[in-house]
């Protein structure tokens, strides 16, 4: 009776999780060649590092928004908020599953945020060191 | 030997019922939408409307009455001749006026000025209503240059119709201390003294029945007239559809702010300059750049006549695509206290819809507002 009842909805579970990993596994694969192609030292990437990333107080961006806590909260799991005080749902991909999943927005929101908080593009290692930090939440 | 008390002067029934209570009832209403329209916040306006229609309503049921009512209420009854008015301010000045059973001449001047103005008001009112505010019955008839206009009418009216309510305080005051006889009691008694050697008149009775069909007749016909020209969409206002871009590229980190609030060019741009907006990186790709630009080029303050769009039309030359900058806005929202903006729930300038329940409309209507309390930072 209790397998009848885990059954279908292990495959449920399994169907959304495989839903949302095939494009960001699409997404991860994408950046590790441009990285590949930056560096042919390049080896993976690195949560740890997305992380730094994601807490570094840099200065070349625009001085409203040092860092991506800035508006995103110290912590990936809670809800952050727009300098216009709108709510932005979490970051991790925990939280807010269907996060890192539409390829146009992950590259607007990469061109704007990195522009606004580094003052430059973001490199293909850092994108994808950011997202496997994500995905890791 | 005590001296002996003087016979009870005869008294006479001056004012009927209905004048004494239209004046008292008129007398709390103009008070009200007074202190309402000069005192009272933006929100109050449906307020001072509705009290506005209730002194406009009294005004029509005067002039019946002082056509149908008993003597001393007709305006037959107290229209003077230059010579008489002239006579009076003459007794006046010497401190002997002639006894007047109903309304002295200067009295009788004062009625038909407070009359006349009281409706003056309640017309501007309603033009400053339907032109700026895109509401009541005029709303479908009148822009918003007329409704500006109105309103300025409306206020130095206003202010006029004070300081004939003063004179009129001060005339009854005087009077009453001149003729030895509180008419301020007369008013609610009805009845006044008769002076000695006065003839008593023939006075007219009331027509209560003719009255009666007329003030149906004519409020009848006021409210259909006006309900019927409300049903026509008002003039300020036009259609504008839901563009899906629009709504979700800006949406997303900010309140999606009505196309009428700032003119074509400082929307243009804008959207030309999404690089560095307001702080941020908010470029968006080309096609989807030019369709959200098209769209607010299309809908922007040049295309609406309500207040928001000709107030907010004007802006801040330095920086052009920024509401809170442009000088209506800051005068609007100067005395509101510092901390309503910097804590929940409104977080910044931006946030119309926290107070205007009607921003995503573009009315932005006065009775609309509701600044909430700001939240108490938690100990």
């Amino acid at each position: 009776m209790r397998t009848l009842l885990i059954l279908p909805a292990a495959i449920v579970l399994l169907a959304t999780a495989s839903a949302e990993a095939a494009p960001r596994r699409a997404l991860l694969d994408d950046f590790a060649t441009q990285a590949k192609a930056a560096d042919p030292g390049f080896t993976g990437f690195s949560a740890s590092r997305g992380e730094t990333l994601f807490r570094t107080r840099f200065t070349g961006g625009k001085p409203e928004t040092p860092a991506c806590t800035a508006c995103h909260t110290a912590s990936p799991l809670k809800t952050g908020e727009t300098r216009a005080g709108k709510p932005i749902e979490p970051m991790a991909a925990s939280v807010t599953p269907d996060r890192y999943t539409d390829p146009k927005k992950v590259a607007k929101w990469f061109r704007r945020n990195c522009k606004s908080v580094l003052g430059r593009e973001c490199t293909a290692l850092e994108k994808g060191d950011f997202l496997t930090f994500m995905i890791s939440q | 030997m005590p001296t002996p008390h003087p016979p009870p002067a005869p008294s006479l029934p001056v004012w009927d019922l209905p004048t004494r209570l239209y004046h008292w009832l008129q007398a709390v209403l103009v008070a009200s939408v007074l202190a309402i329209g000069f005192l009272a916040p933006e929100w109050w306006m449906g307020i001072h409307v509705w009290l506005g229609y209730g002194v406009a309503g009294l005004i029509v049921f005067r002039l019946v009455w002082g056509v149908f009512g008993s003597e001393y209420s007709r305006f037959t009854s107290f229209i003077f001749s230059p010579r008489q008015t002239w006579d009076h301010v003459r007794g006046l000045i010497r401190g002997r006026p002639p006894h007047s059973i109903g309304h002295n001449p200067l009295g009788a001047v004062m009625v038909f000025a407070m009359i006349a103005t009281i409706a003056g008001i309640v017309a501007t009112g309603l033009i400053a209503l339907g032109g700026e505010e895109n509401q009541g019955p005029l709303a479908g008839f009148v822009g918003f240059s007329v409704g500006d206009g109105a309103k300025e009418v409306h206020s130095i009216l206003a202010i006029a119709l004070l300081v004939m309510i003063g004179l009129h305080i001060f005339g009854v005051f005087a009077e009453s201390w001149l003729g030895r006889e509180s008419l301020i009691r007369t008013m609610i008694s009805g009845r006044k003294r008769l002076p000695p050697g006065a003839a008593l008149l023939n006075p007219r009775p009331a027509r209560r029945r003719a009255a009666t069909v007329a003030t149906a007749c004519a409020g009848t016909a006021i409210i259909l007239i006006g309900a019927l020209a409300g049903t026509v969409p008002a003039s300020g206002l036009i259609a504008m559809p839901r563009q899906a871009a629009f709504q979700e590229e800006c949406g997303e980190c900010h309140e999606v702010y009505h196309p009428s609030l700032l003119p074509r060019a400082s929307w243009l741009a804008m959207m030309a300059g999404l690089e560095n907006h307001f702080g941020e990186d908010a470029s968006l790709s080309p096609d989807t750049d030019q369709a959200i630009a098209d769209y607010l080029a299309k809908y922007a303050s040049e295309s609406w006549d309500t207040e928001a769009a000709n107030r907010l039309r004007v802006v801040d030359g330095a920086a052009p695509a920024q509401i809170t900058a442009t000088p209506f806005w800051k005068r609007k929202h100067g005395e509101i206290e510092k901390s309503v903006f910097e804590t929940k729930p409104l977080r910044g300038r931006g946030n119309c819809a926290a107070c205007h329940q009607d921003a995503g409309s573009g009315r932005f209507d006065d009775q609309m507002i509701a600044i909430p309390e700001p939240e108490r930072p938690s100990l």
